[in-house]
């Protein structure tokens, strides 16, 4: 019965591999073509995106944009130095410029900025400069008008793969040929650890805000916050957390029978109705400000929904294993480009990640690894999950249950099959008490300091070479000119083909 | 918002006609001159880049006379009082309050505290 099963699995997840190879190459017939799923249609998609994005990055930046005003924002020295080098009298626009960081580095440009967010485009007019709101989807510029474009931090918010080329295209379409663009996004690659996933969630803390960041790292994570009490207090539970009317299309068989604390599935993920128990989940999640959540990527959460069409597996809860596995991280999710700055220097234990927590857990959950054929590639069959050592919490070989149909596989490089390591472990946070667990154990102790109430913010962070293959692939417009690794982010520069 | 961006700006409401949504249309309820320190090099190196008519109907609609020649002589980059003046219109008028236009669909985006809000709804989007 369970062999049956895994073979099913095998099965399914060759499947799932094809279609993953066919989204990455564009102009390819692929499987994925053929599926036609009522539930999921293109459209369905961007408003499934549009919906994620409004409130877990849109909503998060309204909201706490406030706290941006008076904080010491380091430029990346790269982008400056893109910036000084545009020749005198070039028209430059940073599109997602935030409170307008870097349109004061070159005053020999004309410098323009623009972002989704007013309340941020609001912070960079009042320092001066010229600004407006708009959507990167849909830039309202005239084609070929620009010098250079920067784009630092932005594209790593949009939801599917298909926004992000979007993005691309549209920065690409105002640009003059001959002129470059700079994009900058968070990298799955951090320094000592990797995100184990692709899709994530990062909470944000307000008192990070309060913080004057500077130049160097801060030596230690424990005790270093001071919490300043901030005029404007924002209280998340009124702006963030409403009633989710945000409709669940990926999952028409909810899953009653397992009830959760928190949606943790997109879109469900999204929802942001507080029980009791999730507060208590954000009260100890906010004790440690470096955790972060895994959501799945609406591509990746398309293609489930047209392969389960496809295999008409019965289950119930198709996200059951969607639930967010928390893992906490070094990082601060507060960016506006400023990750790096705010990397612990100090390397992590795997044993710390709260994977290996949750081998307590009754209720293992399974799901496919994230771009599993491209994993091959990039890592050369390996598992692709962030335990280069320590893997004991990477297999389990258990009983997997009816509602956990559908696996991951990773195929290692030899080809070889071993059922145990098929499957790749996610947490889950069905049990808050493992969520509350591992939160804890993370272990920053000085967090009375800390804002047990985080917004949510989502990333799709990339892997080495995402983002030059997404270009390559999908933007024949441009050419790569060099790509870099900075600070916990990948940068490419491109130039905008043509004479 | 300075001449110079309402320049560069176009609708991008669906569905329009090619280069429907250029050049949007100025409603100004509100407009500031503030000064600006001109750099004669930095000015020059626009004009090229400019839409000149689209300027000058915009210059026009603030209720400035424009005064502007119909387009740049050749030789301005050595004429400084064009240059000067090019660059009053330019950077140093501002609409703080209005609307902008859109010429095909008739879309009005709005304009406050001197920054124009572009964003389309997702339904027209």
């Amino acid at each position: 019965m369970l062999l049956e099963f895994m073979i099913m699995c095998m099965k399914l997840e060759k499947e799932i591999g094809k279609a993953f190879s066919s989204l990455s190459m564009s102009n390819r017939n692929g499987p994925f073509k053929t599926f036609s799923c009522p539930l999921m249609d293109s459209r369905g998609m961007e408003h499934e995106a549009t919906q994620l994005e409004k409130q877990h990055v849109h909503s998060v930046y309204e909201n706490t944009a406030a706290y941006f005003s008076d904080l010491q924002t380091k430029a990346w020295p790269r982008v400056r130095n893109f910036l000084l080098e545009q020749k005198p009298g070039s028209l430059v626009v940073d599109i997602g410029c935030g409170t307008g960081k870097y349109l004061s580095v070159n005053s020999q440009v004309y410098n323009l900025g623009c972002d989704y967010c007013e309340g941020l485009v609001e912070i960079a007019r009042k320092k001066g400069d010229e600004v407006l709101v708009c959507d990167n989807l849909n830039l309202p510029f005239r084609d070929q008008c620009f010098n250079a474009v920067i784009s630092i931090g932005v594209i790593h918010h949009f939801s599917t793969k298909q926004r992000r080329i979007k993005a691309i295209k549209e920065m690409a379409r105002i640009l003059m040929p001959g002129g470059q663009i700079m994009i900058y996004v968070w990298a799955m690659e951090q320094k000592n650890r990797r995100f184990e996933k692709q899709d994530v969630f990062v909470p944000w803390n307000k008192a990070l805000c309060s913080r004057h960041f500077s130049e160097s790292n801060q030596s230690g994570d424990k005790g270093g916050f001071v919490h300043t009490a901030k005029g404007q207090d924002i209280h998340p539970a009124k702006l963030v957390i409403s009633e989710c009317s945000y409709q669940n299309n990926l999952q028409p068989e909810t899953d009653s029978k397992h009830p959760r604390s928190m949606d943790h599935c997109l879109p469900r993920a999204c929802c942001m109705k507080i029980s009791e128990e999730e507060n208590r989940f954000y009260s100890a999640l906010g004790r440690s400000f470096r955790s972060w959540f895994f959501s799945r990527s609406l591509d990746e959460s398309a293609l489930r929904k047209q392969s389960d069409k496809m295999k008409h597996l019965k289950h119930e809860g198709v996200w059951a294993n969607s639930a967010v596995p928390i893992q906490h991280s070094r990082h601060c999710s507060l960016d506006l480009g400023h990750h790096g700055a705010l990397l612990n220097e100090q390397s992590l234990d795997y044993d710390d990640d709260v994977f290996v927590e949750s081998l307590s857990l009754k209720k293992p959950q399974w799901s496919p690894a994230t771009d599993a054929p491209k994993d091959l590639s990039l890592n050369g069959g390996h598992q692709n999950v962030a335990q280069s050592k320590g893997d004991k919490s990477s297999f389990i070989n258990g009983p997997v249950e009816d509602r956990d149909c559908i696996c991951g596989c990773n195929k290692d490089g030899a080809g070889k099959s071993d059922a145990s390591k098929f499957f790749k472990r996610t947490s889950t946070t069905d049990s808050t008490d493992s969520a509350l667990d591992s939160a804890v154990s993370v272990g920053d102790q000085t967090d009375a300091m800390l804002d047990p109430k985080a917004f949510m913010r989502y990333y799709h962070v990339f892997r080495e070479g995402e983002l030059s293959s997404l270009v390559e692939e999908n933007v024949p417009e441009l050419q790569i000119l060099s790509s870099c690794y900075d600070h916990g982010n990948w940068c490419i520069i491109a130039e905008r083909r043509g004479t | 918002m300075k001449l110079l961006t309402h320049n560069l700006l176009s609708s991008h409401v669906p569905g329009l006609r090619p280069g429907g949504g250029f050049p949007l249309r100025i409603e100004a309820a509100e407009v500031r001159e503030r000064p600006v320190p001109f750099n004669a090099a930095f000015v020059s190196r626009l004009v090229p880049r400019l839409r000149w008519d689209a300027l000058r109907e915009a210059a026009e609609s603030l209720g400035r006379p424009s005064e502007l020649p119909p387009e740049p002589t050749p030789g301005y980059e050595a004429d400084e009082e064009f240059l000067r003046r090019l660059h009053h219109v330019l950077l140093e008028v501002e609409v703080l309050e209005g609307s902008l236009q859109c010429p095909d669909s008739g879309r009005r985006f709005p304009i406050s505290r001197g920054v124009p809000n572009l964003l389309l709804t997702e339904d027209e989007a």
